[in-house]
């Protein structure tokens, strides 16, 4: 009696799922298949497949296409070199939210504020901007999926060398029908920074720490945009060997390559105080204490890939290269 | 607290009080009372003398080493200088000497006095707060002392390292400060019941925590980067005078936890024997207590957060020489002295010449063992 009703629930059971399944097998192949394969015909063709950049379209470092099917009015810029960017190429108009840190130029600290390295989604979202210019490094994969969500347009600029700025500088140009201030900007750079280097050619490179922090010591490194500026302006990073960008550095190896120059970022709120720069002196040893080489400059100045890398290039010529005076610099 | 009160059960393991109570032979009471190793003078100088040399080529060893090649004739003249001339200016001018004598040194000197602060503080909190997992960091203290530099920092008070050190003083009193606020938290009847006290610092803990990330997340990414750095541990030695403090920090301290050690071996019994033995138990505890916090918000501000040591060493030591305190803890302080200047010297070299957190590679080494003793010896730790 119980083996019997068990045998027959068996029974039905497979037999429901014998039915079930031909059934959705049928069905696929008759409709429902039919009905997918239909649909992904239509993602092939339907979709308007661009064979070609148009002036209005462009390709952010992240490797996204965007299209402008107009000039964009209202624009938040997540990072103090953007921000820049903008004011020198003269879009300053446009710009309606900028990070914490934009204090240059002076204009850029009226504009209404977004946080940095977590910017406030909703005040963002409030401003409407129909531009979101964003660094890699601070906006978090899924913040960028959200404003895509959100249909908010995110462009990525990630700059690490002076390249890269010209040609952020020229793409913003275009997108904001500026071209011909962009270009005039990045042509100026440009032979600025052609200029020192044919300067530097002929001058024995100048060995240098670039004191990030004291305790411990961090500094930059290849890779680093900082490291970029100061070949350019005719130094030997004494750092060249570490392969990271910002490493903790071994004081030893420090005292032994012997730095001619040290270098101390200084700013209103961060940078390496002098108490901190005195202590350095007590390494007797080193070439730049017993010259008394030792330096401060401007750290957003070096911090920021923006279009004041030419300024930044001319002070740190004159700081490593005194005995050459340095040429007018261009005001972008 | 009354006898047999959940209390009592909850501040202690069940184990350990079954075993009070039935006289059992569970490995817990082995844990803590080791047949056959009755502690005699001649066993204690053994082991101290044995510990004490291979502390002293630990260092001269790891001496040795480093970022760039200063070898050991070098360490051998500017040692002979040092001890001719007896002070720094013999070794002037020259790099390699410099070298030795203001980088190298300083440094394993400041790794062995943390390292042995940091154990010998763990293995007076886990005898205080009976509990194996009890270690410098749990209580908050360390948090407390971070979070004062970074303030200190933030503010931009907190810059030289060297010659008045703005950030240690920032730092101590972030320490103190925490400590003052777990008392309020976990004094109840004028009393200080072991679980809340833990539960307390894990609290405190993550609020601190909290605050430090909440501090690095409104900085200057350069600064915070610089803030981090520190805090993720670093025994760039400020110099000697900053060490001497350090130095008579541990010194002073340890001397005193030393003197309570006998009571210290009678309080990991529970505290209503140690109680019935005529024990202070209270005093005793806040007496420890501050001591222990006053070294760890010293140590942390010097040389930022290392974890670890404070919870790893003491277990190895103990599982070899016993757990009389008169032992245990001089025994320890020397272990963890060496197992951080070997870890140290790993972060100085393995990547030369960028270095890396010498706290990375203590929680490498240590973590993996604290696996093995928790998933393994569940019986002899918990």
């Amino acid at each position: 009696m119980n083996s019997c009703g068990r045998w027959i629930l068996t029974g039905v059971t497979l037999a429901v799922a014998i039915v079930t399944g031909g059934s959705i097998a049928w069905a696929c192949g008759e409709g429902g298949c039919a009905d997918m394969t239909r649909r992904q015909q239509g993602i092939l063709t339907g979709m308007p497949f661009m064979a070609h950049v148009s002036s209005r379209s462009f390709v952010d470092d992240a490797g996204r296409k965007m299209y402008l099917a107009k000039t964009p009015v209202r624009i938040v810029s997540l990072a103090p070199s953007v921000t820049e960017m903008l004011f020198a190429i003269g879009a300053g108009e446009q710009l309606i939210g900028v990070t914490d840190f934009c204090d240059y130029p002076p204009e850029a600290k009226a504009k209404p504020k977004l946080g940095y390295a977590h910017p406030n989604l909703e005040s963002l979202m409030a401003l409407q901007p129909d531009l979101v210019l964003a660094p890699q490094e601070f906006l978090k994969p899924d913040v960028i999926l959200k404003l895509e969500q959100l249909k908010v347009p995110v462009f990525i600029l990630s700059a690490t060398t002076v390249e890269d700025i010209l040609g952020h500088i020229q793409t913003l140009g275009r997108m904001l029908d500026r071209s011909v201030q962009a270009n005039a900007i990045a042509m100026t750079l440009r032979q600025d920074v052609a200029a020192i280097r044919l300067r530097m050619q002929n001058m024995s490179p100048v060995r240098v720490l670039y004191v990030l922090n004291s305790h411990p010591l961090i500094t930059v490194g290849p890779g680093s945009f900082i490291d970029q500026l100061l070949r350019i302006a005719g130094a030997t990073n004494v750092a060249a060997q570490s392969q990271l960008p910002y490493p903790r550095m071994s004081l030893e190896v420090v005292l032994q390559q012997d730095p001619e120059v040290l270098l101390f970022p200084i700013g209103k709120a961060e940078g390496i105080s002098d108490s901190e720069q005195q202590a350095w002196r007590q390494w007797q040893t080193m070439t730049a204490v017993r010259r008394g080489r030792l330096h401060q400059i401007p750290a957003d100045l070096l911090n920021r890939p923006g279009p004041r890398i030419g300024q930044a290039l001319t002070m740190l010529v004159n700081i490593l290269h005194p005995e050459i005076a340095a040429g007018p610099s261009s005001q972008p | 607290m009354m006898p047999g009160s959940p209390q009592l059960l909850t501040s202690e393991s069940p184990s350990l009080a079954s075993n009070r109570l039935a006289g059992g032979t569970a490995g817990h009471r082995d844990e803590w009372r080791r047949a056959g190793t009755i502690l005699t003078h001649r066993r204690w100088l053994g082991m101290m003398g044995a510990l004490a040399a291979a502390s002293v080529a630990v260092c001269i060893l790891c001496l040795q080493f480093g970022a760039t090649r200063v070898d050991l004739a070098t360490l051998l003249s500017v040692m002979t200088q040092l001890l001719t001339a007896g002070n720094a200016e013999a070794a002037g001018g020259d790099t390699a000497a410099t070298i030795m004598l203001h980088i190298r040194l300083p440094r394993v000197l400041m790794g062995f006095v943390v390292g042995g602060s940091l154990a010998a503080v763990g293995v007076t909190l886990q005898a205080l707060l009976r509990n194996p997992l009890a270690d410098p960091y749990v209580l908050g203290v360390s948090s407390g002392a971070a979070l004062g530099a970074a303030l200190a920092m933030l503010l931009g008070i907190g810059a030289s390292m060297m010659l008045l050190p703005v950030l240690p003083l920032c730092g101590f009193a972030g320490g103190l400060l925490a400590l003052l606020l777990i008392y309020r938290l976990a004094q109840s009847q004028g009393r200080l019941p072991v679980h809340s006290l833990l539960l307390a610092g894990v609290i405190l803990n993550a609020i601190l925590t909290a605050l430090i990330m909440f501090i690095t997340s409104i900085m200057e990414p350069n600064r915070s980067a610089g803030l981090m750095a520190w805090l993720m541990g670093s025994l760039t030695a400020p110099g000697y005078p900053a060490l001497g403090v350090l130095v008579a920090y541990a010194v002073f301290v340890l001397a005193l936890v030393m003197h309570k050690a006998n009571a210290l071996n009678v309080l990991t019994l529970g505290e209503e024997t140690a109680r019935s033995l005529g024990i202070e138990t209270e005093r005793i505890k806040k007496q420890l207590f501050v001591l222990t916090a006053l070294l760890t918000g010293a140590v942390v501000s010097v040389s930022g957060m290392i974890g670890f040591v404070g919870m790893v060493v003491p277990h190895a030591v103990r599982l070899v020489v016993g757990s009389d305190h008169r032992l245990l803890l001089p025994a320890s302080a020397l272990v963890g002295g060496m197992f951080l200047v070997i870890s140290d010297t790993l972060a100085r070299t393995i990547l030369a010449p960028a270095e890396i957190p010498v706290g990375i590679v203590t929680a490498l080494a240590g973590g993996p063992f604290f696996l093995y003793l928790l998933l393994w010896r569940k019986d002899r730790m918990l």
